[in-house]
C-alpha cells in the first residue's frame, strides 16, 4: 500500500483510475443482465480486484487461527509433526516430502495450475507443545509458521493455535501466494486448521468434490465459485475415489 | 440415475445424473427404496433459504439398502446388503458436539462451515439436500445417495417391517418427538401445538406419550385437524377463532404449560402484522415470517416452556422479548439430534405403539415429484405427506 508521502503520486492516482474504471465497467456489465454483461462484469471485477490487491513493495501476509480440538495435545502434535500430513489439511499444498527430522520439500499449487516449490527446515520442535518451521534462504517463496498445542486446563481436549506467513522477495512473483489464490490469508489458515481438527477427530475432512448433481447452468457454476467449493473443498480421500470428469 | 433437482424458485425437475460414488473412507452408497418430501423442502422450493445452487439434488428423508462401503467403515457396524434408514443430519461421532449428543451440531460434517458461521456464529452439522450453507450434500430424492460417516448415522432395520412404517425415522418422527421432549412436560400438563402437518402429528402423539394431559392443536386444514383429533387432541381453526383468546378461555386465563411452534418460517396469518411480514420477506429484508413464533411466546403460561422444532433460517423482526423475559419463559429448540431418538422410536414402532404410516396421503413415483411439491405446498388434494418411490415406473396413488 502506498504510504502517506506517496498519497498523490502518479502511481497511486493511476492505480485509483484503473480501479474506478474497472468498477464502472463491472457495474455496467451487471446492469445489462445477459451473457455479454456477465462477461464484462467479470472482467471489470477481476481487474479492479487485482489492482486493489497488487502492491509495489514486497508483500508479506501473515495469518493466525485457533481451534479447540477433542483430542490430547499429544495426539494433535503427532498428526502435525509428520509434515507429509500437511497437504491433507492445507488445501493449497500439493505435497510435502520429508527428508530427515529437520528438512522437507514442499510443493504448493500456484495460480493457473503452476507449481511453487521450496525447501523448509524445522527451527523449533518441543514435543507436544510447539513446532516452528521456515523456508530455506534462496527459496522461490519465503514462508514460516508455527503451531502450538496446549491441553485444556478443564480437561476438555486441547487447543491448537497456528500462524503461517508467506512473503515474496521484491521482483519475484509480485503477488502474494494467498492473493494469487484469491483468498484472504486469515480465511486460508482458519480453514486449514478447521480441516486439521476434522482429520484429528473424524479421520477425514468433509468434502463434496466429485459428488453427483443435476445440471448446473450458468447460475449454478457462478454459485459454485461464490461458495468456494471449487477452491476450498479438499479432494476425496477414499483411495479409489477419483475426481470424475464431470465435476466442476 | 434419476434425481429430483432444484433448478430455481418453484422449479423442480427430474434429471438423469451420474450415480453417486464413494468419496471419503467412511462413506456408504445407499440404493434408495423410499424417500419423502418434507415441509422444510418447501422453504427451498419457494426460494427462501439462501445458498442453493441450480442443479442441487434435494431430499433428506430416505432409506434403502447399502450397496457400497468406503474402506474406513468397520464391517461389524455396517455391511453391504444392510437395510437402513438414514438420518437427515450428518455427524462424525468424534467432535465435542457429537460426544455431547448434540448430533445436529457436529463440527466436522459441514465443508462450508465458514458460510454458516457468517450467519450463525458457529456452524451446525451438514444436512442432506439442504443448501450449501449446510454442506451442499446431494440429497435423497433420487435412486441412490452417498452417505458420509455411514458408521454413525444410518440405523439398521430388520426384515418384515414395510418401508412406510420406518422411513419417517429419517426425520419427522424424531423431530416431532424431540419437539415434545423439549416442552419439559410434567404429567398432566397442557401443551398447545401450532401446526398440524406431519411433524406436528408426531409431536402431538409424542406429547401424550410423554405424559401430557391435554394437547390443543392449531391449524386451518380440515383433514389435518381431524388427524390431530384422532390422536386425542382438541383443535382450534385459526381461520375461525382468535387463537390467543381461545387459549385464555380453555386454560382458565392461565395459558398452556408449554407451547410448540411446529410451523417455522413460512407461517400463515391474518392482519396487518402478517401483511408486513410477507412484504418484508418478498423484499428479502426479512427471511423468516415469525407469525407463530410471536404467538407461542404471547400465549405461553408464566414460567412455561416454548419449544421450537419449526425451521428458521435467518433473522426475524419484532420479537416480544419483553413478554419472554418478564414471564420467565424457557425456549428449547434445535435441528433434531437424530441419533438420540432413532433406536428408541424404532422400538416403539416394533412394539406396535404407533404406526407412522398414518400421515401418508400420497405415494408417487419419483417422476411425479415436481408436481407433488406444488401440491404439498398448496395443500391440494388433501395432501398431508408425500412418499416417493424411486424405482416404480407406474404406481397408483
Amino acid at each position: 500500500m502506498s504510504n502517506d508521502a506517496n498519497r498523490f503520486s502518479f502511481q497511486s492516482v493511476s492505480q485509483f483510475g484503473v480501479i474506478a474504471g474497472a468498477s464502472a465497467l463491472a457495474l455496467y456489465g451487471l446492469f445489462r443482465r445477459n451473457k455479454t454483461g456477465l462477461a464484462l462484469a467479470t472482467a471489470g471485477g477481476l481487474v479492479a480486484y487485482k489492482q486493489a490487491r497488487s502492491q509495489t513493495q514486497s508483500s508479506k501476509q501473515t495469518a493466525t487461527a485457533v481451534f479447540r480440538v477433542n483430542a490430547t495435545s499429544n495426539e494433535a502434535y503427532r498428526l502435525w509433526h509428520n509434515f507429509e500430513n500437511l497437504p491433507r489439511f492445507m488445501a493449497h499444498l500439493a505435497a510435502v516430502r520429508v527428508l530427515d527430522d529437520r528438512r522437507s520439500e514442499w510443493t504448493a499449487k500456484g495460480p493457473l495450475d503452476s507449481c511453487v516449490r521450496w525447501s523448509a527446515e524445522i527451527t523449533e520442535d518441543k514435543p507436544n507443545r510447539r513446532i516452528a518451521w521456515r523456508s530455506l534462504p534462496g527459496s522461490q517463496l519465503e514462508t514460516s509458521g508455527w503451531v502450538e498445542f496446549r491441553d485444556d486446563p478443564q480437561g476438555r481436549g486441547s487447543t491448537v493455535r497456528a500462524q503461517v506467513e508467506y512473503s515474496n522477495p521484491v521482483g519475484a512473483l509480485g503477488i502474494g501466494l494467498f492473493t494469487a489464490m484469491g483468498k484472504n490469508p486469515n480465511f486460508v489458515v482458519k480453514e486449514d486448521l478447521r480441516r486439521f481438527k476434522a482429520l484429528l477427530e473424524a479421520g477425514e475432512t468433509p468434502t463434496t468434490v466429485g459428488q453427483t448433481h443435476g445440471p448446473r447452468g450458468l447460475h449454478g457454476h457462478a454459485e459454485q465459485v461464490l461458495f468456494r467449493e471449487t477452491s476450498n473443498h479438499p479432494s476425496p480421500q477414499a483411495g479409489n475415489a477419483q475426481r470424475p470428469s464431470h465435476a466442476a | 440415475m434419476k434425481a429430483v433437482c432444484w433448478m430455481g424458485k418453484e422449479k423442480m425437475q427430474v434429471h438423469d445424473v451420474p450415480d453417486p460414488t464413494i468419496l471419503n473412507p467412511r462413506d456408504a452408497v445407499i440404493k434408495i427404496t423410499t424417500t419423502c418430501i418434507c415441509g422444510s423442502d418447501l422453504h427451498l422450493y419457494d426460494g427462501l433459504v439462501p445458498t442453493l445452487e441450480q442443479g442441487d439434488i434435494l431430499g433428506h428423508e430416505f432409506m434403502g439398502e447399502v450397496v457400497e462401503l468406503g474402506p474406513g467403515i468397520n464391517k461389524e457396524k455396517l455391511k453391504v446388503g444392510d437395510r437402513v434408514v438414514v438420518p437427515f443430519t450428518i455427524s462424525c461421532g468424534g467432535c465435542f458436539a457429537c460426544k455431547d449428543q448434540l448430533w445436529s451440531c457436529c463440527d466436522n460434517s459441514n465443508p462450508n462451515a465458514w458460510i454458516a458461521e457468517k450467519i450463525m456464529g458457529y456452524s451446525p452439522s451438514g444436512l442432506f439436500g439442504y443448501t450449501h450453507m449446510l454442506g451442499g450434500y446431494s440429497g435423497g430424492q433420487a435412486q441412490y445417495a452417498r452417505v458420509p460417516f455411514a458408521d454413525v448415522g444410518p440405523i439398521k432395520i430388520p426384515d418384515g417391517i414395510p418401508d412406510e412404517k420406518v422411513v419417517f425415522l429419517s426425520d419427522i418422527f424424531p423431530t416431532g418427538y424431540m419437539g415434545a421432549e423439549n416442552c419439559n412436560i410434567r404429567s398432566g400438563d397442557t401443551v398447545a401445538v401450532w401446526g398440524c402437518g406431519p411433524v406436528a402429528q408426531f409431536a402431538i402423539r409424542s406429547c401424550f406419550m410423554l405424559g401430557a394431559g391435554r394437547v390443543i392443536a392449531i391449524d386451518r386444514i380440515p383433514e389435518r385437524l381431524q388427524l390431530a383429533r384422532d390422536a386425542g387432541a382438541e383443535t382450534l381453526n385459526f381461520d375461525e377463532t382468535d387463537v390467543i383468546d381461545a387459549l385464555h378461555d380453555m386454560t382458565g386465563n392461565q395459558g398452556p404449560d408449554s407451547c410448540m411452534d411446529v410451523v417455522g418460517m413460512e407461517a400463515s396469518g391474518h392482519g396487518v402484522m402478517f401483511a408486513v411480514d410477507r412484504a418484508k420477506q418478498m423484499a428479502r429484508i426479512q427471511i423468516d415470517r415469525p407469525t407463530v413464533l410471536r404467538q407461542v411466546i404471547m400465549a405461553c403460561k408464566k414460567g412455561g416452556t416454548v419449544s421450537i422444532p419449526g425451521v428458521y433460517a435467518g433473522l426475524v423482526d419484532k420479537m416480544p422479548m419483553g413478554a419472554f423475559m418478564n414471564k420467565g419463559l424457557t425456549m428449547k429448540t434445535g435441528q433434531t439430534h437424530m441419533m438420540r431418538y432413532m433406536a428408541p422410536l424404532l422400538e416403539r414402532v416394533q412394539a406396535g405403539q404407533i404406526d407412522p404410516s398414518f400421515v401418508i396421503s400420497h405415494k408417487l413415483p419419483l417422476d411425479k415429484a415436481p408436481g407433488a411439491y406444488r401440491m404439498f405446498r398448496d395443500k391440494q388434494d388433501h395432501c398431508t405427506k408425500v412418499v416417493l418411490k424411486p424405482w416404480a415406473e407406474q404406481m397408483a396413488a
